[in-house]
């Protein structure tokens, strides 16, 4: 199975952590929240979600550089809510999406608290989207965005300036094939808050259900296009799939493309800026004969 | 399980030439769910309704599928057909094999296959559909006139004397509109004012009418005999209930040197005024920008002297809400700037001025009491220009089309002009002579024979000023391109008839379309003339095109009689073919995430939030919900929504989805 | 072996191409008779997974097409639906999907010939390309199944 380059590094440790975990403990204590939603180590050198509703939980909390799930997608769960009020451990992708749910109004404002560190190491609380969209461009590393990418030798079809398109269709083919519909990629992103998502409905069935090929790419076709302008390039998706496929490959490149044609890019306000529900009269339509 | 009829129809040779309609009725019969298949002749005449009707009864038949010409032709014949065989006519489709196949294409198996595999398609559309009841919405009977130009005159009073309620708004203190500002009208040269006048008055006293003059439309919501507008009332700082137009304020203004927007310019008005003496109401406004109180806090004279106490200087605007059934769009139009035409000095030589001011100038009650003076010094001019076409057929100016009324009116003006200076010369440059119209040409001539204005065939290409007179350099055609060169006193430029500045914000508005030229478009060229494409808002005079006065009452009298047809109903039927959100069960109530995604994109507005509450009032989510009066059905939503929460009749997911997959 | 004859399909809004297309009829113009028509209200309602029904129903092309920019009945349905193809069109490009296969266009009420000239290039395009067999061998033995209508 060809290989994804995984970040397995977890050398850049936080560290910062023990004022994270001072922070959240005070909001414990006071009973501001009830559980911490935050980032522990796993198996295989894995990290994995954790909530914490003891104090001396917190000890377990990391954070570092192999922490791109996006911990966003907990707080729509029913059982995470009924714990409680939460307080997230903030990265700036997660916060990418708290502002892009808000202007989909899936996330109220005050819902949660989320603890974010500065340039300075200081932590921040924030919980209104306003706060949110204010701090965001200021944190460390909200720019940056290296979700896995595959090795470049398993991507000529896509490497710079490729125009041939059978290749891309074979390197695309090749990997929407080893999908095994397990809607992991789903599962992980904080933007597919559909309690019924489309490939779930039938009546018609618009993509089949079982795995394979034509299914498979309408499945991601999908995904992308639902995802398009909305997008915040977390990561996390690819990092859920069990296949490695590189989801986020397609989600990123549309992202380009849409902030290039429209200048309009998600997650970046609560202020609802889709690029598909809105138009210019001067939209570029040079493929329209 | 359906039971599908197809009716196949040769249309005489027109589709049977070319299709084997009996093979089509044939391949039908083998579609799943089709238990009944012929062929006809003309199945639109009498007995091929029959056929349909007797099938439908005896064949139990749950949806047809009529494979004859575009459904844009016959769909409502052959759904009233069902419908009268006790069948919901909703559940009657066409498949189009005339326009789309059988004229297209030669004669074949292809061509055959094809009304075949459109039939299929048909036939899978018509399984899914369900039986529809056209929606009912009330109709409130009161129009919104927008304008108080001839046309806006004309329609409020047609709509008031056929009984129904008419809120007449116009911008300006006084209606009246151009035609208040002109002079004598063409072809038979009454007095503009003599017969507009009248018209004026009965509109401010019509019980059916309520005028509100210097207002404005602020916005425009709702359906067809739904609508709701607000209206800004402009401050006036005068109180017009206590008003008696006595004129006091007027005469005793001390600012008085603004110049006159009626008078085109040429005459001054007070910071307090009356448009014009004969002004509907006759009640004045402050223009603030130039009332000395509003800019240096001290004056107040009208205030002080007036007799009825009736000057409010705190008035501030007032937004007025009105549910109205109808709109008439009657804004008008507006003539180019002097910028317009820098090789003629416009806006450079006083002399050479527009035709509007021309008409301010021949008017009994303009500034120079119908006397021709040339604005520049007052003396009468000997030699004039009238130049046609100023603008208007002129592809370099960005206006390709004919204004329609100069050339009328230039002969009108040489007329006028040779009528009140029995010695002065009246040249008319002009391009061709449109003269179409009653009695019109027999007036051109009139000019040119009795009134002796001299018609030279040609375009002006510079004006400039040479010792005291305007050198007018143009080419005679008709000479063969003779060069000429006419030392005129004054001259007249006939300038374009242009859309008026506001009309684009004005159709955002009212969600109509426009014109290249930003003239409000008519939803149909030739035969739906007054009406738009937006149900229940029509067109009346040149906000449409340029129009004369005639025309424009023509057409104020087409749409007020539209309008009288949508009020002799109470209720308004329309198609059904509308969207909806989904409901389901508890706990999700509807599959719809609460996006709302579709509501920005919807151009009617029609997506509304819904709060689901427990019983005890708890909100447990909230989604959208389509307002059925205000959807149009374009589909827009449904595209857009990634769970397909939302689904349209007529056209929807499943529908689509079968069609595509009847081909497979 | 016959020539091939490629298999179209076309979703036009009501209002203008649909319109056009019969005037196209009405003027008794000429063109392939490899289009299939389906019918919409307006370009706002044509969802991108239609299209990609109609490649997994075998087509070698599809027409997409509506009213021109300002025309549309709906006012604005064409505007969102030239973004959403503008936004498809470069996911499908990136994904190696053949985008000359979509021809899109705009065609008046008034433009039947356009119509008849949209439907005849297409078909000679889709000549010249040859037959979706790229896209068609996705579709693997009893895959039509999970086709159900
Ligand atoms: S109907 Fe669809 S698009 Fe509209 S709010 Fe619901 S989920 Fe969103
Ligand atoms: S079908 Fe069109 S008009 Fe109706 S709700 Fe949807 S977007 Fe609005
Ligand atoms: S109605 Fe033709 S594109 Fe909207």
């Amino acid at each position: 199975m060809a290989e994804t380059v995984r970040r397995t590094s977890g050398q850049t440790v936080v560290n910062d952590m023990e004022a994270l975990r001072q922070r959240a403990r005070e909001l414990l204590d006071a009973g501001t929240v009830q559980v911490i939603i935050g980032y522990a180590n796993g198996s295989n050198r894995r990290v994995r979600p954790f909530f914490a509703r003891r104090p001396e939980d917190l000890e377990r909390l990391i954070l570092d550089d192999r922490c791109v799930l996006n911990l966003a997608v907990y707080l729509r769960k029913p059982e995470v809510k009924a714990l409680g009020k939460a307080a997230v451990i903030a990265t700036p992708p997660l916060l990418r999406s708290i502002l892009q749910l808000a202007a989909e109004n899936h996330y109220q404002e005050s819902e949660a608290v989320f603890l974010a560190l500065d340039s300075a190491g200081n932590v921040l609380e924030l919980s209104s989207a306003e706060q949110i969209a204010g701090v965001l461009g200021s944190l460390p590393g909200s720019t940056g965005q290296d979700a896995c990418v595959p090795s470049a030798d398993r991507m000529p079809a896509l490497s710079a300036g490729s125009t041939d398109r059978q290749a891309r269709f074979a390197f695309w083919k090749q990997e929407f094939e080893r999908c095994i519909r397990c809607y992991a990629c789903r599962a992980a992103c904080p933007m597919c808050y559909c309690e019924q998502c489309l490939v779930d409905s039938n009546q018609p069935q618009w993509i089949p259900v079982a795995a394979h090929s034509i299914g498979n790419l309408e499945w991601h076709i999908s995904r992308a296009m639902h995802l398009a302008g909305r997008c915040v390039n977390c990561g996390a998706c690819s990092e859920a799939c069990p296949a490695g496929i590189p989801l986020n490959l397609v989600n990123q490149f549309l992202a380009d493309r849409i902030q290039q044609e429209f200048g309009q890019k998600a997650g970046t306000s609560a202020k609802l800026d889709y690029a598909l529900s809105v138009f210019s009269g001067s939209d570029r339509e040079t493929f329209i004969k | 399980m359906s039971r599908i009829g197809v009716f196949v129809c040769h249309c005489g040779e027109n589709i049977g030439a070319t299709v084997d309609c009996a093979q089509v009725a044939q391949m039908s019969s083998s579609i799943p769910g089709v238990v009944h298949s012929v062929d006809y002749k003309y199945m639109c005449s009498d007995p091929g309704q029959t056929l349909i009707k007797e099938a439908v009864k005896e064949k139990k038949l749950t949806g047809v599928v009529v494979a004859a010409c575009s459904p844009r032709m016959h769909e409502p014949t052959f759904r009233r057909a069902c419908a009268e065989a006790g069948l919901n006519s909703f559940l009657c489709e066409m498949a189009n094999i005339r326009e789309h196949c059988s004229w297209v294409h030669e004669k074949g198996d292809q061509t055959t296959q094809k009304a075949a595999d459109l039939v299929r398609v048909l036939v899978e559309k018509v399984k899914r559909n369900r039986p529809l009841r056209p929606i009912q919405v009330p109709v409130t009977k009161t129009a919104l006139v927008l304008g108080g130009g001839i046309a806006g005159i004309q329609a409020s009073l047609d709509i008031a004397n056929a009984g129904q309620k008419v809120i007449l708004v116009e911008k300006d203190p006084s209606i009246g509109g151009h035609m208040a500002q002109l002079s004598e009208t063409f072809p038979t040269l009454d007095c503009s004012q003599c017969i507009l006048t009248p018209r004026m008055v009965e509109v401010a006293q019509h019980p059916n009418i309520t005028l509100l003059s210097y207002s404005e439309l602020e916005s425009l919501d709702g359906f067809i005999g739904n609508f709701k507008a607000r209206i800004r009332k402009k401050a006036r700082k005068v109180d017009e209930k206590l008003c008696t137009g006595c004129a006091v304020c007027t005469q005793k203004c001390p600012q008085k040197k603004i110049p006159s927007k009626f008078n085109a310019g040429l005459g001054m008005r007070t910071a307090i005024f009356v448009p014009f003496p004969q002004a509907v109401p006759n009640k004045p406004v402050i223009d603030i920008e130039n009332c000395r109180y509003f800019k240096t806090g001290k004056c107040a004279v009208c205030q002080k002297l007036c007799p009825a106490k009736a000057v409010r200087f705190e008035q501030e605007d007032e937004i007025l809400e009105i549910d109205v059934g109808a709109v008439v769009c009657a804004t008008g139009f507006d003539v180019v700037n002097t910028d317009f035409f820098p090789e003629y000095g416009y806006g450079k030589y006083p002399d050479v001025i527009n035709g509007l001011q021309y008409e301010r100038l021949a008017s009994a009650s303009g500034p120079t009491l119908g006397e021709i003076r040339r604005p520049s010094d007052g003396k009468i001019p000997e030699t004039v220009v009238f130049l046609a076409c100023a603008g208007s057929r002129d592809r370099a100016k960005g206006i390709d089309y004919c204004s329609k009324i100069c050339c009328m009116y230039t002969a009108k003006h040489a007329m006028l002009y040779r009528h009140k200076v029995h010695s002065g010369k009246a040249y008319v440059f002009y391009m061709d002579i449109r003269a179409g119209g009653k009695m019109y040409d027999e007036f051109v001539r009139r000019a040119i024979e009795e009134d002796g204005a001299i018609y030279v065939r040609g375009r002006v290409s510079r004006i400039y000023e040479r010792d005291g007179k305007l050198i007018v350099k143009g080419a005679d055609t008709l000479l063969g391109g003779e060069p000429i060169e006419i030392k005129a006193d004054m001259v007249v430029l006939a300038t374009a008839a242009v859309a008026s500045p506001a009309a684009e914000e004005l159709a955002q508005k009212l969600h109509i379309s426009y014109d290249s030229y930003k003239f409000f478009s008519e939803a149909h060229p030739k035969l739906r003339p007054v009406e738009t494409n937006t149900a229940g808002i029509f067109l009346a005079g040149a906000c449409q095109a340029p129009k004369d006065i005639p025309e424009s009452v023509a057409q104020a009298s087409g749409a007020a009689s539209k309008v009288c047809g949508l009020f002799s109903q109470d209720q308004l039927s329309r198609e059904p073919l509308i969207a909806a959100v989904n409901r389901t069960a508890p706990p999700q109530y509807s599959s719809c995430t609460g996006c709302f995604l579709c509501e920005s994109v919807c151009p009617y507005r029609a997506i509304e939030r819904e709060t689901i509450t427990t019983r005890g009032g708890k909100p447990i989510r909230t989604i959208a919900r389509v307002n059925p009066g205000l959807c149009q059905g374009c589909g827009t939503c449904v595209a857009v929504c990634r769970v397909k929460a939302i689904d349209l009749d007529g056209f929807s997911n499943s529908q689509l989805y079968a069609e595509v997959r009847a081909l497979a | 072996m016959s020539e091939f004859e490629p298999k179209i399909i076309a979703f036009v809004c009501n209002w203008c191409t649909y319109a056009g297309a019969d005037l196209t009829g009405t003027s008794r113009m000429k063109y392939a008779h490899n289009v299939r028509v389906i019918r919409t209200p307006c370009t706002g309602r044509i969802d991108y997974m239609l299209i990609l029904k109609a490649f997994s129903a075998g087509a070698d092309g599809v027409i997409v097409s509506g009213c021109h920019p300002g025309d549309c009945h709906y006012t604005s349905g064409n505007y969102h639906a030239r973004r959403r193809w503008m936004v498809f069109r470069s996911l499908l490009d990136f994904l190696g999907i053949d985008v000359e296969r979509v021809r899109f266009a705009w065609v008046s009420a008034a433009e039947g010939a356009k119509w008849a000239e949209v439907v005849n290039t297409t078909v000679a395009d889709i000549r010249r390309l040859g037959p979706y067999t790229e896209y068609q061998n996705l579709i693997g033995r009893g895959v039509e199944r999970s086709f159900q209508v």
